[in-house]
């Protein structure tokens, strides 16, 4: 695989971005639910954008972990754009964002438990077949468990394995994880289903209360998350990188100088590796 | 194995208690964390909502803003994956239900629909332009204009007025013609008369000038078509200067 670090496009950065060359990624992710079935500007920038990168996607409410069934017609929209786009990676967050009939935009957390893993194993593999290509599925942050049977790392390590879908791994939500759940984020890092690690997200994050971290998007990586992912890329294959900045944006060269260090690191970490390794991160199911 | 009645129930608790704020006690997690979902998701839906109505937003006192957006959520089951569909909900949701800020604010249904329109146009996929030719006749060629358009009826002038100095004694009939610049995707609006908003309206349908110019005329016989045409064409004109007529038709 070649060397891919790219940036979660936002609309808050579009027209500079597009503007100038301060900010150059090898790839950018978006998320579907914002930019398909859409007309006018935001259209024509999309299109400019996909003339100009690769694209992969990243979900907001397919909500994988809903009790309910997969919503079709959605699933068909997203079908649609991966194929008009070209999208090689589609990604969606291990939770749920709908529940009873409703819709929440957010992520809220799973229970660890036996009939989920279960559950939502069986619901990945609907997507993917429906889909003809593998799910990313991320690791999210959460805050507080929810009637937890099992840890977080036995209920991600059973859901890829009994769904056999790939696994986004975001380093900064093991690093939130591991402070807000007091665990050791090497140690989990070395449990999870290496092999199946696709893709990887980077991100900052904040902290709200002496021993809680929010998983904002809203910061500057922070050194020991860059460490931690010096420490994981070190144990798998070369994957795309992304740098995800969703609020409190900074100055374009400000998130290339984030971009340039993640580049940093998977020079020093891949480079041996880079064009030996062949993709795996768009296997058809 | 499907999913547990305890398992769902523990989902539909904390989801439930997101949407509501009524923390159900046999939710299993950490009481004093579990608050932040509540508000990151309230967060997420109050911020679509304010990007979508400004006007009405800054009209509200934040109290009021704040109560209405709770009420909302906690009543209302979003249907759309797409979260900046999620305000067109609300929008149907606040015209369907009781809501006593009509008392005070009686045009505020059609602020929202105003601002919703706006969201509608902006974001709605590209409608394919007619062909056409930037000379004709305005009488006897076929008028080819912007698809991207509604022309919405209030009886308030929110589109001419700031929403807090909006009163009783402007109650009328208002015509706005809402549409998307081509180039920029900007939305433009205009007021128009009653009768203009007619004639715009045919035109947009593909009838041609004459055929609406004279129907209109049958019910104004003290007006003769020549008249009608010379305050018509003018405003014509300036739809074409805007951009929202295009051009002519064969
Ligand atoms: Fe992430």
């Amino acid at each position: 695989m070649k060397k891919q670090i790219g940036i979660g496009f936002r609309k808050d950065f579009a027209e500079d971005f597009l503007s100038g060359n301060s900010l150059q990624p090898t790839f950018i992710e978006l998320a579907p639910e914002n930019w398909m079935g859409i007309g006018g500007y935001w259209k024509k920038i999309l299109q400019e954008v996909a003339e100009k990168y690769p694209i992969t996607s990243h979900g907001l409410s397919l909500s994988i972990g809903s009790p309910e069934d997969i919503d079709r017609d959605f699933l068909k929209q997203v079908k649609n754009f991966i194929k008009t786009y070209n999208i090689q990676i589609y990604s969606e967050h291990l939770s749920y964002s709908k529940c009873d009939n409703a819709h929440l935009y957010d992520l809220l957390p799973i229970p660890f438990r036996e009939d989920a893993v279960h559950h939502i194993s069986k619901r990945i593999r609907e997507v993917q077949d429906f889909l003809g290509m593998k799910l990313a599925i991320e690791n999210v942050s959460y805050y507080t468990p929810v009637a937890a049977e099992m840890s977080e790392i036995e209920f991600i390590n059973a859901i890829v394995d009994e769904s056999d879908c790939n696994l986004l791994l975001d380093v900064n939500n093991v690093y939130v994880n591991a402070f807000n759940h007091q665990y050791d984020a090497k140690e989990f890092i070395q449990k999870l289903p290496l092999n199946k690690v696709a893709y990887i997200h980077m991100a900052g994050h904040e902290q709200v209360e002496p021993d809680l971290i929010i998983d904002t998007h809203g910061q500057d990586i922070i050194d020991p998350v860059y460490e931690l992912f010096d420490f994981t890329t070190q144990l798998i294959q070369p994957v795309p990188v992304l740098l995800e900045r969703d609020f409190n944006i900074p100055e374009l060269d400000h998130l290339q100088a984030e971009m340039d260090h993640l580049e940093y690191i998977t020079d020093k970490n891949w480079k041996k590796l880079y064009a030996t390794e062949k993709i795996h991160t768009a296997t058809t199911v | 194995m499907p999913l547990k009645k305890f398992t769902q129930q523990q989902q539909s608790d904390l989801a439930g208690y997101c949407r509501t704020n009524e923390l159900h006690e046999d939710l299993q997690v950490r009481r004093e964390r579990v608050h932040h979902y509540r508000r990151l998701v309230f967060n997420v839906v109050n911020d679509s909502l304010q990007s979508a109505f400004p006007l009405t937003k800054n009209l509200l006192e934040d109290k009021i803003w704040d109560q209405l957006v709770h009420q909302f959520f906690s009543a209302y089951k979003p249907q759309s994956p797409q979260v900046w569909k999620m305000p067109g909900e609300f929008y149907e949701w606040f015209s369907e239900s009781e809501q006593p800020l009509r008392g005070e604010f009686p045009f505020i249904d059609e602020l929202l629909q105003f601002e919703w329109m706006e969201v509608v146009l902006f974001m709605m996929e590209d409608i394919p332009y007619p062909e056409s030719q930037k000379e004709g006749n305005w009488m006897d060629s076929t008028i080819a204009t912007n698809p991207e358009f509604r022309i919405i009826q209030t009886n308030y002038p929110v589109h001419l007025r700031k929403a807090a100095t909006i009163q009783d004694a402007d109650k009328g009939d208002y015509f706005i013609l809402m549409f998307r610049e081509k180039d920029t995707g900007r939305i433009q609006f205009m007021d128009l008369s009653p009768f203009f908003a007619v004639v715009v309206d045919n035109i947009a349908h593909g009838a041609d000038l004459r055929s609406v110019l004279l129907a209109l005329q049958e019910q104004m016989p003290q007006t003769s078509l020549l008249e009608l045409q010379e305050n018509t064409i003018p405003l014509l004109e300036k739809l074409k200067d805007k951009g929202f007529i295009t051009g002519f038709k064969e």
